[in-house]
């Protein structure tokens, strides 16, 4: 839409004038990396930052959500009537700064999952709330990465606004009408020249060389290679190195899957329905009633997992469930990575020519 | 009279932390009197009820006189709680079943240990008694225990989380210590604590008992990683589970020699023993 340019040094001011009106989040630093968090000085907000343990996923999605309460019903005690209040939690107006754009990849895929066919009224009414101020990437956050493979190396078109720094300054292309308002009302962001467009242009060319391949085929053959990979022998291998700690799916930006639990007061009449993170990798998650589990074995469940990000949600809501944000790979304590896992299928699948 | 559930709490070998734990948990959430009637708790109380349908038990079995008395817990109550990880699993008193009871004696108590202190090898009450239902941790949980307390008073078969401590650990966004170089075993450890000694900065000791599907192979592997030796894993393994490694036969993952290093003699106690001390 429009190019706005920001000097660095006038971001604390732009920080401190949202926070009279909003809760503002960002990466910080803390001791050992960084992560999503609250930001109370603007001096906190780390927007050259490597990478975090969990994506900004736990925002529009916490890892507890209170969806209603419940209490017995006063007027007709000991007939186990219960009265229900839903519950919205943590619908405030939120700005998040500092999103890369293989997460801003993740946010487009709820917004899929979440907004489109069946509305998920608690997350549709959060993500209203919540602008989404993406920064470029110039360089890889490390080894892991591997979103140059993914494509999602350039912004999705899910952000209010998205920062490139250049110069000294930030530029600041508006993706909404309400993150150009926001940009206006509380900074001091002037229009952009063309001089600017034509230095975004080059940065963000410049920007591609430092990024690397790690798949062995492109991103458009995942769904074929997986389902001709179905009875691979790499599974077997994976299933017995896997620690089955859910690791992996905890930290990444695309997995959405999700418990519900009651969890009942002292006095055992009132409670509140809640819903949690889940994960394909535990045991009990396709064990159902009767005792019968679709995926007992790990290495069913690894091949899940990769069925998942390379080829079903591709299938189901034309996103590759994968931004190559390279978090579960660095989660892992037995090296089951994403890109080595399909380069193994690639390889194992071209030993017989033509098969 | 109330038709409130009585309970009671008992202890054995043990330092009686979880019963602490319990006590402290009765002042944030009183409301859990109103739900039971405590009528036998020795640590915070003096009357001693026996009519109770609920045992919460603490301790492990160290002594063939203790066995009577489990018993009887056991034909009175109802339900029989095994109340943390030295009735759960044995826990750390169960390292002493490394060496013989004799060795063990003479270094706690000193040349007339075997004569003044009755002990065999350390064993969780199930293997005495039947166990309906267990409250793992050293101490426990609190608000574990509140839950399970819910769930039997519903009429529910209490549930443990069987998924490693690392789900827990995720969810809190800690970075993870094996990548930071600390030895932890949350990757075989039953979840359940949210993670409380990680999240402090220390690796997991395994308190909590293993959950089902623990890789203890590729654990080994990442211990091995951070340059421990095989008797230092070992031990690791062992802090709190040495009778659950010790009764899994040929699935156990320990070297031989950590089972049966028993012949071996303990170098002499630094501690003084009661009858020695000045």
């Amino acid at each position: 839409m429009s190019l706005y340019i920001l000097p660095k040094d006038q971001l604390s001011a732009f920080v401190e004038a949202l926070q009279a009106s909003f809760r503002v989040v960002g990466p910080t630093q803390t001791e050992t990396g960084y992560a999503f968090a609250d930001i109370v000085d603007p001096e906190q907000l780390e927007l050259d930052y490597d990478t975090t343990v969990l994506p900004p996923k736990k925002y529009f999605l916490p890892q507890r959500e209170v969806l209603f309460n419940f209490h017995a019903n006063a007027l007709e005690p000991g007939t186990g009537q219960l009265e229900v209040e839903p519950v919205f939690q943590d619908v405030t107006p939120t700005v998040i700064f500092g999103v890369h754009t293989c997460d801003m990849n993740g946010i487009m895929l709820y917004d899929k999952v979440f907004a489109e066919g069946f509305r998920d009224e608690h997350y549709m009414e959060r993500r209203d709330q919540i602008y989404v101020i993406g920064i470029e990437c110039l360089t890889p956050c490390d080894d892991a990465s591997f979103c140059k493979d993914m494509g999602t190396l350039t912004a999705p078109p899910i952000y209010d606004l998205h920062m490139t720094e250049v110069n000294g300054s930030y530029l600041l292309d508006t993706g909404s009408e309400r993150g150009e308002a926001l940009l206006l009302e509380y900074s001091e962001a002037k229009m952009a020249k063309s001089e600017d467009m034509q230095l975004l242009g080059r940065t963000l060319s410049a920007k591609w060389p430092h990024f690397r391949h790690r798949l062995k085929m492109s991103r458009d053959q995942t769904p074929s290679l997986l389902s001709l990979g179905y009875d691979a022998h790499i599974w077997e291998d994976l299933g017995e190195r896997c620690l089955a700690c859910g690791s992996c799916t905890n930290v990444c930006p695309t997995c959405f899957c999700f418990d519900v639990q009651d969890e009942l007061d002292i006095n055992m009449e009132d409670g509140e329905r809640v819903r949690v993170w889940d994960s394909c990798q535990l045991h009990e998650f396709a064990l159902v009633a009767g005792g019968h589990n679709f995926r007992e074995s790990k290495a069913s469940r690894v091949r899940h997992r990769l069925m998942r990000k390379g080829k079903y949600i591709k299938q189901v809501h034309g996103l590759l469930g994968c931004t190559g944000c390279g978090r579960c790979e660095r989660a892992c304590l037995v090296d089951i990575t994403i890109p080595g896992t399909l380069n193994a299928l690639y390889e194992e699948m071209q030993l017989e020519p033509g098969g | 009279m109330s038709n409130k559930p009585k309970i009671a709490f008992f202890d054995f070998t043990s330092c009686e932390g979880c019963q602490l734990t319990v006590i402290d948990a009765l002042q944030t959430h009183l409301g859990l009197l109103d739900l039971v009637e405590i009528v036998q708790f020795r640590e915070a109380m003096t009357e001693k009820g026996e009519d109770y349908q609920i045992a919460f038990v603490e301790g492990s079995c160290t002594r063939k006189s203790d066995e009577d008395r489990l018993r009887q817990i056991r034909n009175q109550a109802d339900v029989v709680v095994a109340l943390g990880a030295c009735a759960h699993l044995g826990g750390i008193n169960s390292m002493k079943n490394r060496w013989t009871i004799e060795n063990v004696q003479t270094y706690v108590y000193g040349q007339n240990g075997k004569e003044a202190y009755e002990s065999y090898p350390a064993r969780p009450i199930s293997a005495v008694v039947q166990v309906d239902a267990v409250i793992p941790g050293c101490p426990i949980d609190r608000f574990e225990f509140l839950r399970i307390v819910q769930q039997m008073l519903q009429g529910r078969k209490p549930k443990l989380p069987d998924y490693p401590l690392c789900v827990e650990c995720k969810l809190a966004e800690n970075a993870c210590l094996n990548t930071l170089g600390k030895p932890c075993l949350g990757p075989i450890t039953r979840a359940g604590c949210d993670a409380i000694c990680p999240t402090y900065g220390d690796g997991c000791e395994g308190c909590r008992g293993w959950h089902p599907e623990a890789n203890f192979e590729h654990m080994r592997e990442i211990l091995r990683g951070h340059g421990l030796s095989e008797e230092d894993i070992d031990a690791r393994f062992t802090m709190f589970n040495h009778y659950q490694m010790e009764h899994m036969g040929e699935d156990s993952p320990l070297k031989p020699e950590a089972v049966l290093s028993r012949n071996e003699a303990l170098p002499s106690s630094d501690f003084a023993a009661p009858q020695e001390a000045d």
